[in-house]
């Protein structure tokens, strides 16, 4: 049972402190089985030849300097060879040519794989950032649709207002309308009232020159009658004779 | 010490350990769980994108019956694969090529599917003994044909993979022993013999994967057949 700085401590360290956290958690005897899983380092170690880590070369440069490994790893070889502690059987012609086909492969295909492994993972982080971005966008706008909620609800005093206004003016509009109606009932009343009035008097006075007209002709006797028809006359010869006179002068 | 050309299969024992047990649990190191699906190391991405086309592929044409194998036939799909692949390398111990277990891997896969189909739909079972459109008087030689056929699947499936892998490897170990010989000897002779070991490792590389595959498809059709 590790801790949690000792195994990041692991993690660190040295060159195998990753797999030694794979390894140990794998009994699930404390409760740090329920943590996260460290992740995998992203690319392997750096290698030289594909099969030497370059901490090796690192390791003999301070004291044997560039071609130190190689003297030693030489050296080891022509050793086992010289003492037969490894002996040339069948199985080096097979690993030889396995090894050959394995070389040739990883030289010619290698590229061609990594670059389709990056694509794989570009497509998966790719996915995982359109989820992200979509998430914000839509966050953004959420943030946006209610700034403009809020600004609504600071004008919505004035539209109160607005509505006031008009229900204000619808009223008075109405009782003016009211109004107005009872001034014209009102005039049509006392009009009726006016146009009665002429009209009594207008009979009265008609009814007046009708009686005086009337006692006026009875009151008329036919002696004055013919008197005053004679004066006519006698008016209207003194007329013609004075209109010739008139005419001829 | 190469007492006879078989002596490359027989078990490995060192200091009385078994050490097949170690190379039946290798390939267990190279597939690392699930928890690092997410990982963007290269090895794991391609590791994920080989398993999902082949489980996809494999799974693809047959009833959601037969999707409750999947586990089972794509882990030993990837088993028998990374088995044969490292028998490939130098000095390493193919468990695949010991009948023992491959038989061990077959007669249990197979005798399940027949069992399930006997025990889900018996009378469909019965009647795949028996082919559409035979004329009346074959049908009891055909039957018996057919079952016969049925019961020889466990012992066809193991001895392929047995047999492909021993003989394979059998070879390579001649070619190679022949090209050692005519090294010192015959030069050019060695030569056309070391490409021809070429050759062959190709071959061999390429019956590794496709007879892991063939098990592996043999297995999905005889449950297809009967689920």
């Amino acid at each position: 049972m590790f801790s949690i700085q000792q195994a990041s401590a692991l993690k660190g360290g040295s060159p195998l402190g990753a797999g030694l956290v794979q390894a140990s958690r794998s009994l699930h005897t404390s409760s740090q089985s329920l943590a996260p899983v460290p992740p995998l380092p992203e690319k392997g170690g750096k290698v030289r030849h594909g099969l030497i880590p370059e901490e090796f070369f690192q390791l003999l440069y301070p004291k044997t300097g560039v071609t130190g490994p190689y003297m030693l790893g030489t050296g080891l070889i022509l050793y086992m060879l010289s003492k037969e502690i490894y002996v040339i059987n069948h199985e080096t012609i097979a690993a030889l040519t396995i090894g050959a086909i394995a070389v040739y492969g990883i030289k010619k295909f290698g590229p061609d794989v990594a670059a389709f492994a990056d694509k794989l993972n570009e497509e998966k982080v790719a996915q995982f950032q359109e989820v992200k971005d979509h998430a914000m966008s839509s966050l953004v706008q959420a943030i946006e649709n209610e700034k403009k909620e809020q600004w609504r609800v600071d004008g919505r005093s004035m539209l109160f207002d607005a509505k006031r206004n008009n229900v204000a003016m619808m009223l008075e509009t109405n009782y003016r309308e009211r109004l107005h109606m009872v001034t014209n009932e009102v005039k049509r009343r006392l009009d009726y009232q006016i146009a009665l009035q002429n009209l009594h008097r207008r009979m009265e006075l008609e009814h007046m020159v009708n009686w005086v007209e009337k006692s006026v002709i009875s009151s008329i006797s036919p002696q004055q009658e013919k008197e005053s028809i004679a004066k006519c006359i006698t008016d209207l010869k003194a007329l013609a004779k004075t209109t010739q006179a008139k005419a001829t002068a | 010490m190469m007492v006879n050309s078989f002596s490359q299969f027989e078990s490995p024992v060192f200091l009385t350990i078994p050490l097949i047990l170690l190379a039946l649990i290798l390939p267990w190191a190279f597939y690392p769980s699930r928890l690092h699906d997410d990982s963007s190391n290269r090895t794991l991405t391609l590791q994920n994108w080989f398993i999902g086309r082949f489980a996809k592929q494999l799974l693809a044409s047959s009833t959601p019956k037969v999707h409750l194998w999947a586990t089972l036939l794509v882990s030993l799909m990837l088993y028998i694969i990374s088995l044969n692949l490292l028998g490939m390398l130098p000095y390493t111990f193919t468990p695949t090529t010991q009948l023992s277990m491959n038989m061990g891997l077959a007669v249990p896969l197979w005798l399940a599917t027949v069992l399930v189909g006997f025990r889900n739909q018996p009378t469909l079972s019965l009647a795949h003994l028996l082919p559409e459109g035979t004329p009346t008087l074959l049908v009891p030689l055909l039957i018996i044909i057919e079952t016969i056929s049925l019961l020889i699947r466990p012992f066809a499936l193991g001895v392929r993979l047995t047999a492909n892998l021993t003989a394979g490897h059998l070879l390579i170990q001649l070619i190679a022993t022949a090209s050692l010989a005519f090294m010192w000897i015959m030069p050019a002779i060695a030569t056309l013999t070391s490409i021809l070991l070429l050759l062959l490792t190709l071959l061999e590389i390429a019956v590794a994967m496709i007879q892991a595959y063939v098990f592996v498809l043999l297995l999905s059709l005889y449950l297809q057949e009967n689920s």
